[in-house]
């Protein structure tokens, strides 16, 4: 489903060149449930950008669905963003002053969806995140776990094949995130696909698959052959 | 993404930001409104002024003023209208009155009060025309105008210059020696250029037997037709010159041209007042353009997210630019209630007419419309440009 082809991604500053990415190569089955890990300054998030039509790379070959987006327009990037990615963030990035709805239903709003159409699938969706009764809720009426189901919601309400989560538990305490994890697991064991990025290894436990990214290359994993990387 | 969702999330976002919103609007609600009021206020004026000159009752004045040559030959009349004269103008065709009369200053006399007073003979068509009405007492009558009845109706003015207020109905009068009994007083004028003065009116009849006065020394035609008023005036010239053996002594005012030229005066005058108005809407803009740019900066991470969210450029480009339309439509709208209510107010207390056209509203509609979307871009444009990673991070 990801195919991505000796990536390549570097930034220019001022007369300098930062080589971000140096060529990384993997590939992302449909329903696998992937992390991604690395230390800061990795490349990771570089790595999630490009994985999420946000970003282009310098070099190399991306197809998402057999579809190359590498050397997409950013109208046609935006088209993918909407249809087959739901993003989950950090600080939720929910718009204050829409109501737990809105927000839900604003990919629907730029896909071209009816009102009507909207709303079922908005509600449908925040069923779904076990929200129904907060629907009307306004972002700041709403704890830090909810808040990143509405943002679930939002990502999951365009049927996306792919959703990617940056450090979706970086903000909540504990249990909410076993509750946020254990929702994307279920997601997940319904078909989607979930790459998310975290530098917590108990986040990625509930992975099936971790990648680790290290100066802009895929190494190994650190804690199965301690000494090799350290 | 509809239009109409859109207009929906602009209203909402300028509801949410009341305040501001008003502060911005402000600049183009003040330039709309002056822009109304300036040429509700020129128009109202042209329109008044034309009709202060041209009179609303389809009159032209003919004038005597022979040329140099005929002067010298001795030609010159002070009363240059013979009775004859009269008849034949009365026989043009859409002639549907002759005004004639022939006044002089005089002293009137009431016992020992003496007043300065212009007295006019006038014939029996100048009151009607001249839209004089008489307040109280009587107006003339045939009988008045045949007889050559010594009696005088007296202007507001002249009742108050001559016998303090008071009625004088009945009171007899003396112009030079003549005795004349009073039996009417006028209305008082209203009007913008209307002056009350101390005048008396007498039968054109009466002024003949008193003064010797035999001609009328100005004539004043009334038409059927207001668009008939420049034909008859060259008519009656024409007539008049070839009774009188004239070259060109006996002439009209061209009131068309004159029309023309306060049309010109105050359009251009409404052009220079309205174009100073228009500046302050043009600084009205820009202040929406800054307002619009600090809006887009504050609202990074919203574009940001909309972005992740698939929003395109164009869509993002459309919502701001909608943005600053509605702000601009909305100030523009309440200027126009603002202009229109004080152009009214102008003209209710000042007795000024205004004049507010739809063409003006409608121009002050679509031009706050176009300052909206030109000065709506630049800041449309920045938003639509921005990063998608770099304003999800923004703080």
């Amino acid at each position: 489903m990801i195919q991505l082809e000796e990536i390549t991604k570097s930034y220019t500053l001022g007369k300098e060149s930062v080589n971000v990415l140096r060529g990384i190569s993997l590939v992302i089955n449909s329903g696998e449930f992937v992390a991604i890990m690395g230390p800061s300054g990795s490349g990771k998030s570089t790595l999630m950008n490009i994985i999420g039509c946000l970003d282009r790379p310098t070099t190399g070959s991306y197809l998402l669905n057999e579809e190359d987006v590498s050397q997409h327009k950013d109208q046609e990037l935006a088209k993918v963003r909407n249809q087959s990615i739901g993003f989950v963030f950090q600080q939720f990035q929910l718009l204050p002053r829409l109501t737990a709805l809105k927000n839900v239903e604003l990919p629907m709003v730029y896909a071209g969806a009816s009102k009507k159409e909207r709303e079922e699938r908005a509600r449908d969706a925040l069923a779904k995140v076990g929200l129904q009764d907060r629907v009307e809720h306004l972002p700041n009426e709403l704890s830090g776990g909810q808040k990143q189901r509405v943002a679930i919601a939002r990502a999951l309400v365009n049927n996306p094949s792919l959703i990617l989560a940056d450090e979706p538990t970086g903000a909540l305490d504990t249990a909410t995130s076993v509750a946020i994890m254990d929702l994307f697991v279920q997601l997940n064991q319904e078909g989607t696909t979930i790459v998310v990025v975290t530098h917590e290894p108990e986040v990625a436990e509930y992975a099936n698959r971790v990648i680790y990214v290290r100066d802009g290359l895929l190494g190994q994993n650190p804690f199965e052959k301690g000494g090799q990387t350290r | 993404m509809s239009l109409w969702e859109n207009i929906k999330m602009a209203l909402m976002s300028v509801k949410a930001h009341k305040m501001r919103s008003i502060l911005t609007m402000l600049g183009i609600i003040i330039g709309v409104a002056a822009v109304i009021v300036v040429v509700a206020i020129g128009q109202g004026g042209e329109a008044m002024l034309k009709s202060q000159i041209a009179g609303d009752g389809n009159t032209i004045e003919v004038f005597y003023q022979p040329s140099e040559e005929e002067m010298q030959q001795g030609k010159w009349e002070e009363n240059p209208f013979t009775q004859e004269d009269i008849r034949q103008l009365e026989g043009i065709e859409k002639v549907s009155n002759v005004v004639a009369s022939s006044s002089e200053f005089s002293t009137a006399n009431l016992r020992d009060e003496e007043a300065e007073t212009s007295i006019t003979g006038i014939n029996e068509a100048y009151l009607d025309v001249n839209q004089l009405k008489v307040e109280k007492g009587r107006s003339f009558t045939n009988a008045d105008f045949l007889g050559g009845r010594r009696v005088a109706i007296v202007s507001a003015a002249m009742q108050e210059e001559l016998f303090d207020g008071k009625s004088p109905i009945g009171e007899i009068i003396r112009i030079g020696v003549q005795p004349v009994e009073v039996i009417g007083v006028l209305e008082k004028p209203t009007g913008l250029f209307a002056f009350g003065s101390v005048e008396t009116y007498i039968p054109w009849t009466a002024m003949r037997n008193m003064l010797g006065t035999n001609n009328y020394s100005q004539v004043t035609l009334q038409v059927e037709n207001a668009d008939d008023i420049q034909p008859i005036g060259e008519r009656a010239t024409t007539v008049l010159n070839q009774l009188h053996d004239t070259e060109d002594s006996y002439q009209v005012i061209n009131m068309e041209e004159i029309a023309q030229g306060i049309g010109q005066v105050t359009t251009i005058m409404t052009t220079i007042i309205g174009s100073i108005a228009g500046i302050s809407l043009l600084v009205g803009g820009i202040g929406v353009m800054n307002i619009m740019l600090v809006s887009v900066t504050e609202r990074t991470r919203e574009i940001g997210i909309r972005k992740s969210l698939g929003a395109t450029r164009q869509q993002i480009l459309l919502q701001f630019l909608v943005e600053s339309i509605i702000l601009t439509l909305i100030g523009g709208i309440i200027g126009i209630i603002l202009g229109a209510g004080t152009a009214y107010l102008v003209s209710f207390f000042a007795d000024w007419p205004s004049l507010i056209s739809w063409q003006v509203v409608l121009g002050a509609v679509l031009f706050s419309m176009l300052i909206g979307i030109a000065f709506g871009l630049l800041p449309a444009n920045k938003a639509s440009r921005l990063d998608p990673i770099d304003s999800l991070r923004y703080e």
